[in-house]
């Protein structure tokens, strides 16, 4: 070993070190960084490049940034771009198809996704209702974004909003319902 | 007889336990309040049709009927007695007895008032165990067809499919009932609005019922506790006033609690509440995504 390093000069080390550093760079991931476009299709456009660099991690951030490009030129025809890129980004592999519908549907439909499920209501909805109704004031926070801000579907948020009403005092009965027949 | 002051009539009011006089007036007024609510009820169910979920099956509706039918006989049953307390309200006011209580003229109208409102409290208290009786039943129909259509046989997702109907986008004004259970609405004005919405639309929606049978059933359910809170206020005031009697006098409570049923049964335009309807909403038919539910 000492006769090794005895052998081998700083200067060759130093540019070992070097050319080590540039090659571990060139391998690591690109800057991930989001649109700067205000333009919403400018933006889709650069974000779908970013994300088919190695970026699909951020999905969530680009989504976000997207929604917001969005408001700053709020129109009906936002949603279809959303369900545009969202069908993009399912083809891609980048989401699965139930992903995809849920990113959709979240913001964009009067449906609330948090009141999914296959079991019935006395069993599955009833012993988490509290729950179940937190998630659903957070995705209506979500609907007013994508509903209201995003896509002027002013009828869309206003049903959504009432339908969350709809279901707290439907939830309160039944589960009252419910409790009462155990 | 003397002529009463502001500061005598404040030293007569000290004299009772005013807060407490209050509360039991207030839970009187609540029982009544059901009744005069009740009745619309039963109006409301004449007009019902046969919902593809079965939450208002003719059980349901006869006992609807029924509550309708023995709130209505209690209203009338009060609305004489009621009349005859104004007046002799009146005459005692006219009188100048307030403040003159020793005055044998003063005390022969003060028995009387007593007298009639006993009589009042009388006939709550005969109509209330049938009362009692009738809601309990329609709350029982309802909570037991709750538990089978919306709590056993849907699932949240279809549940949800059910309170949007056919059309998710249909409009909010069209779509369902615009008032909300513990809206801290007077319950006469809700069970109205309930009235006006099945007799105004000729098909009944599954996701219209589904919310006014909840409304119903959750107003029956508070209901029922408040009529028993109210049959023992009744046993207690009546107790109260028997001993009033002896004396003659006539206590800011006997006042609060005829102005408060006065009130329920012949209106009160400050409980005249208005439901806001939503902002209108964008008619245009929005994009469909092939990615929506």
């Amino acid at each position: 070993m000492n006769s090794i390093r005895g052998r081998v000069s700083p200067s060759i080390l130093i540019a070992l070190l070097a050319s080590n550093f540039l090659l571990a760079s060139c391998a690591s991931t690109p800057p991930c960084s989001g649109s700067t476009s205000k333009n919403l299709e400018t933006a889709i456009d650069d974000v779908k490049h970013t994300l088919t660099s190695g970026c699909e991690a951020h999905f969530d951030r680009y989504y976000d940034e997207l929604l917001r490009v969005a408001e700053g030129d709020p129109k009906p025809e936002n949603k279809r771009i959303f369900s545009d890129f969202l069908m993009w980004s399912s083809d891609e592999g980048l989401l699965s198809q139930r992903q995809a519908k849920d990113y959709y549907n979240r913001y964009f439909n009067v449906k609330f996704m948090s009141m999914a499920g296959d079991y019935n209501n006395c069993s599955h909805t009833c012993p988490r209702r509290d729950r179940v109704m937190i998630d659903m004031e957070r995705e209506l926070s979500d609907k007013e974004r994508g509903l209201l801000r995003v896509s002027l579907d002013n009828e869309g948020y206003y049903r959504a909003d009432e339908l969350y009403q709809e279901i707290e005092l439907v939830l309160e009965a039944t589960c009252t319902a419910c409790a009462a027949g155990n | 007889m003397n002529v009463i002051t502001g500061h005598d009539r404040a030293r007569t009011a000290q004299s009772v336990p005013l807060n407490r006089a209050i509360d039991k007036a207030r839970r009187i007024i609540i029982g009544f309040l059901v009744l005069a609510a009740l009745a619309f009820v039963g109006r409301a169910s004449a007009n019902t049709t046969a919902p593809t979920i079965r939450l208002f099956p003719t059980t349901v509706i006869d006992d609807l009927r029924q509550t309708s039918s023995v709130a209505k006989e209690m209203e009338t049953g009060l609305q004489e007695v009621i009349g005859r307390l104004d007046q002799q309200q009146q005459l005692y006011a006219e009188s100048k007895c307030e403040g003159a209580e020793n005055d044998p003229g003063c005390q022969r109208l003060s028995r009387q008032l007593g007298a009639t409102y006993l009589e009042m409290l009388g006939i709550m208290e005969q109509r209330l165990p049938d009362m009692e009786h009738t809601v309990n039943n329609t709350r029982l129909s309802l909570e037991k067809r709750l538990r089978s259509e919306l709590g056993n046989k849907m699932t949240p997702w279809t549940l949800q499919e059910t309170l949007l109907g056919g059309n998710p986008q249909q409009t909010a004004s069209v779509a369902g009932p615009s008032m909300r259970g513990k809206s801290g609405m007077r319950l006469s004005e809700r069970f109205r609005q309930y009235y006006q919405l099945v007799a105004s639309s000729s098909s009944q929606s599954d996701q219209s019922l589904a919310v006014l049978a909840s409304d119903i059933y959750l107003d029956m359910d508070e209901t029922s506790t408040l009529i028993a809170r109210t049959r023992e206020e009744i046993a207690r005031a009546t107790l109260i006033e028997q001993l009033n009697q002896s004396f003659g006098t006539i206590t800011p409570e006997m006042m609060e609690v005829v102005d408060g049923v006065k009130s329920i049964l012949f209106g009160d335009d400050a409980s005249n509440v208005q439901v806001a309807g939503p902002p209108p909403g964008s008619i245009e038919q929005a994009y469909r995504s092939p990615l929506e539910n």
